[in-house]
């Protein structure tokens, strides 16, 4: 009755609108008695038009508050809170009447269309009790309301006091065990919870620097546990049979052609200094499980009982390092995909760029003045830094041509710098490893300390070099005059082109050093040149390289950074403080941690062990870079967001990756593995194992995989590909028309609502004064009689 | 945390856990934190109401310029005055395991400083005012500051952001669910030396 109470009272200044409505109303009410009193409280609730026709009066621009697009969202909320006393009362009438209907209208508290409410309104007689399922389920939506804690309460107390219908039977046993199964997951998350690794540091980082530059650190993590992982399956099934199956070591044999492993065995090894040996890979350490030498190539055999069982050492070997780097892969692809379908979902390339600054901007997690102080103005700076960019890309349309010519050439030039930068460094890598190793070659009298040198020269030049001309490259991009976004993700490129470049010639002089023109099957090892065990060799020098890297970190991070922010801190002078003060440059430190990766990743087929030291130097980096990150820099006034950020981790890791897996895939299948050590000893090729393996498969098998591989099986594959690829890119631009064509739709929407709205307050206010006139005219009238 | 446990009863704590996005072990360091803003008043009453001066004491609201804002949102008496069932929603909103959608509700609220349920031109202006701090833009960056966010977001053309459009665009920004309206309740060893301290002072 409540409807028709207020659309009379409304009607007052409609009367056009009354018959319209009112006479819907009362059909409706005629036709059932229930749904009438729930749609009355329905109505009461969501167009609280008794209260606000007086001021509705007085303002008619706050018609625009009634639409039900605002009431529905408002009803739960504010009014809810404007209205305490009345609203409870309200909701136990209404659970009375229409019990159903309560969880549908906390869930679709939000539907836009008052229709679709007052569907889920409708009480329906057959669903009128609630069992413990729904109750549950009801105190479960309770918290997403936003409601003080002591509504939440009442609501939860009245849910729970009435009467529920217990479940029977199978759905009782359903729904119990779904109960206990949320219970556990939320024991499980807490417990999970507190054993995270790194937690308090990470929260800290995150209070002073923000959520980009935990990104960061995330990666990290995310690096130590892939490693980890990594080492865990090379451990379980390559190291564990050899250590515990594998015991038959010193056979008495000549050394020739026929045993040359024997040989290499009872080789004699070089007397160093044991710490020298430890940090050269050589000595004692070069005939033990961390390397490819030691691994047999026996098929392994234990007999428990009567039981003979059999493990195929090499066959295992080659399997799971395969296995690791596709959890490599794998791991890689699903931590970029979700990162590139937030960037979709965030719309094409910048969209929101403003909103995401203003509403998203602030991060809650930063707890001290400092930091915060430093937010106000990263914020500040880069609103006017938007501002100016779009400022610049005017500019860029205005530009005469002379001006553009001179910035094309300036740009041409930088990048022929940069190139012959690039193809300098590779020479000097490679003419300093040539250098080296003949050096050692051809002295034989020389000291430890010079052979020392000698050894760790090579490695130390690639150090060095990303060390230096990241710094070249950061001096000549500011005479290129690219937009601020643009300048980091163009030095970056080149700064992983810088790392990836040494890293390929360093793999080149190494394949040099180990490849040899002859082919002789007599001896054990084709040229004198070639190391007797190659793989173990190529293991050692990046053992050595990463080792290299990982003591520069330390020492830059520990010694020289470290010195230079305490000389900031202390002295109140201008060079110093430049000299001195650091941001944390997030690019750069990530692609440390790639390049680290990308060795580990090189190495594992040739040092298994190298995983389990990957897995150490990341715990550890993490400290050096926590260090670097909290004592030696201040927060950075460049914002990094950590969605990008994170992506962009990802997409050098990737590259990092390829880089890795393409010179493993051509010693598979190109090199000739060392005859006298490591699993493939007896084969011509890595590769070849896999052959023999095929060869050995059932013949319909043989055939399928043949069939697979012709391309009478690969063209209609990729042409079917091809046509799904189109499918898909059809159904993208359609579905983008038809986005543009609503979006449209949407704007015209808006206006005809304001325009309707501006009609109905000049309507009002006419009303009203016609009124006042019709007032004033009655009473003139009654003085006048 | 011993003493907090005292401090409640299994039905109030599993009432919490129920109606919070917590479990009953982060409910007693949501108390611990609570406590540790005013150890005497609460030690006394578990419940008690602390005015919003002691409420902003909170290391992430002292710091953040929405701080005022969130106290009065959350305030049972509207004042910005919080109880610990208050302080109790906040941090539930704010947790890393509240859906979207909740915490969209809430920022909406937060930013609307006037309360007509739109994000009108003087809402934007505070906000982006209390974003930059103590620097002030210029009357013209202003302006064209606001002008991009509504060319960006207000689908219908008003003039202002309804609750649709906002929740439009934080549905479309990871950063949002991210770093905005995100504050960990954690029990690393910092903020527990934070709090020591603290409770050394008062």
């Amino acid at each position: 009755m409540d409807v028709i109470k207020c659309d009379c009272k409304f009607s007052a200044s409609f009367r056009t609108s009354q018959v319209m409505s009112g006479g819907a109303n009362r059909k409706k009410a005629s036709r059932s008695q229930g749904w009438e009193e729930a749609g009355s409280e329905f109505y009461q609730e969501s167009y609280p038009i008794d209260a606000d026709i007086e001021v509705l009066q007085k303002d008619p621009k706050h018609l625009a508050t009634l639409l039900p697009s605002k009431q529905n969202r408002t009803a739960a909320a504010t009014i809810r809170h404007r209205t305490n006393d009345t609203r409870t009362n309200n909701r136990t009438v209404r659970r009375r009447t229409a019990t159903h209907s309560r969880r549908d209208s906390t869930v679709q508290r939000r539907a836009s269309a008052a229709g679709e409410v007052q569907v889920s309104m409708l009480p329906d007689l057959s669903e009128m009790r609630t069992n413990e399922q729904t109750s549950w389920e009801e105190i479960m939506q309770i918290k997403t309301l936003p409601l003080p804690m002591r509504e939440k309460k009442e609501m939860k107390a009245k849910i729970l006091n009435e009467p529920n219908l217990r479940l029977q039977g199978y759905e009782q046993f359903n729904w119990k065990r779904r109960k206990m199964w949320g219970v556990l997951e939320s024991r499980l998350r807490e417990s999970f919870n507190e054993m995270e690794l790194w937690k308090g540091a990470l929260k800290h980082i995150e209070g002073n620097f923000g959520t980009g530059v935990v990104a960061f650190f995330l990666f990290l993590k995310w690096l130590f546990l892939l490693n980890t992982v990594i080492f865990f399956f090379l451990f379980l099934f390559i190291t564990l049979p050899t250590i515990l199956l594998d015991y038959e070591r010193l056979v008495n044999c000549p050394y020739n052609a026929t045993c040359c492993a024997e040989g290499y065995f009872n080789e004699t090894l070089s007397e160093n200094n044991v710490f020298l040996d430890l940090i050269q890979g050589t000595g004692i350490l070069e005939r033990t499980i961390l390397f490819y030498g030691f691994y047999s190539n026996k098929t392994l055999s234990y007999s428990l009982g009567l039981l003979q069982m059999y493990y195929n050492l090499p066959l295992a070997y080659l399997l799971i390092i395969i296995l690791c780097f596709a959890i490599s892969l794998v791991a890689i692809i699903r931590s970029a995909a979700k990162g590139f379908r937030e960037r979709l979902i965030e719309g094409e390339g910048q969209f929101y760029q403003y909103c995401n600054l203003v509403f998203g901007g602030w991060d809650f997690c930063i707890d001290n003045e400092k930091a915060a102080r430093i937010k106000h103005k990263a914020l500040y700076s880069e609103i006017r830094a938007n501002l100016e960019t779009e400022k610049i890309k005017e500019e860029k349309q205005s530009r005469t041509t002379q001006e553009k010519c001179r910035i094309v050439f300036c740009r041409f030039i930088v990048n022929t710098v940069v190139l012959a930068i690039l193809a300098g460094c590779a020479c000097l890598i490679y003419l300093v490893f040539d250098f080296s190793t003949n050096k050692l070659a051809e002295s034989t009298s020389r000291t430890q300390t010079k052979e020392l040198f000698f050894e760790f020269l090579p490695s130390m030049t690639i150090v060095s070099l990303n060390i230096v001309v990241p710094f070249t490259f950061t001096f000549l991009i500011s005479f290129e005059k690219y937009t601020p976004m643009t300048v980091i993700k163009l030095s970056l490129i080149r700064m992983v082109f810088l790392k990836l470049s040494s890293l390929i010639v360093f793999y080149m002089s190494l394949w040099r050093k180990i490849t040899c023109n002859k082919v002789d099957e007599s001896q054990c090892v084709a040229c004198d040149e070639i190391p007797v065990c190659w793989e173990t060799f190529v293991g050692q020098q990046i053992f050595k390289l990463l080792l290299t890297d990982f003591g520069t970190q330390i020492v830059i991070t520990f010694v020289i950074n470290f010195a230079r922010s305490q000389l900031a801190r202390h002295f109140d002078n201008k060079i110093i403080k430049f000299l001195g003060e650091q941001t944390f440059d997030l690019p750069k430190h990530a692609l440390d941690i790639v390049y680290m990766q990308n060795l580990c990743w090189y190495g594992i087929f040739y040092m298994p062990m190298l995983s389990f030291m990957a897995a150490v130097i990341f715990l550890l980096m993490f400290y050096v870079k926590k260090f670097a990150c909290l004592v030696n820099c201040k927060p950075s006034s460049v914002i990094y967001r950590a969605s990008r950020s994170n992506s962009m981790f990802m997409l050098v890791l990737l590259v990092a990756y390829a880089f890795a897996i393409i010179p493993i895939a051509f010693f598979f299948a190109e090199l000739t593995p060392s005859k006298s050590c490591g699993p493939f000893r007896d084969k011509g090729s890595v590769w070849g194992l896999i052959v023999d393996l095929f060869k050995r498969t059932p013949e319909w098998l043989q055939s399928v995989i043949f069939f697979l591989s012709t391309a009478g099986f690969a063209v209609p594959c990729i042409i079917v590909l091809l046509l799904f690829l189109y499918y898909y890119t059809a159904v993208n631009s359609a579905n983008k028309h038809l986005v543009e064509v609503l979006k449209n739709q949407l704007v015209l929407e808006g206006h005809d609502k304001q325009f309707l709205l501006d009609r109905l307050s000049l309507f009002i206010k006419q009303d009203n004064q016609k009124r006042a006139r019709a007032e004033q005219n009655g009473g003139r009238g009654d003085a006048n009689t | 945390m011993g003493q907090g446990k005292s401090q409640f009863t299994d039905e109030e704590l599993q009432d919490y856990q129920d109606l919070t996005y917590f479990t009953k072990k982060e409910v007693l360091h949501a108390h611990h934190k609570f406590k540790a803003l005013a150890p005497e008043k609460v030690g006394h009453n578990k419940n008690a109401k602390l005015p919003m001066v002691k409420i902003l004491q909170y290391p992430e609201l002292s710091v953040n310029p929405f701080g005022e804002r969130i106290c009065m949102i959350f305030s049972s008496s509207q004042d910005g005055d919080c109880t610990f069932e208050d302080f109790l929603d906040m941090m539930s909103v704010f947790s890393e395991t509240s859906p979207k959608s909740v915490k969209a509700e809430h920022a909406f609220r937060i930013f609307d400083f006037d309360g007509d349920d739109m994000l009108g031109v003087s809402d934007l202006m505070k906000v982006v005012n209390k974003l930059t701090g103590d620097k002030k833009l210029s009357e013209s960056e202003m302006n064209m500051v606001i002008q991009n966010i509504l060319e960006e977001a207000d689908l219908d053309d008003d003039g202002s952001l309804s609750f649709a459009e906002f929740e439009h665009i934080t549905d479309r920004s990871s950063d949002f669910l991210r770093s905005g309206m995100t504050m960990l309740i954690s029990c690393g060893p910092y903020t527990r030396r934070f709090h020591n301290n603290i409770i050394n002072d008062t």
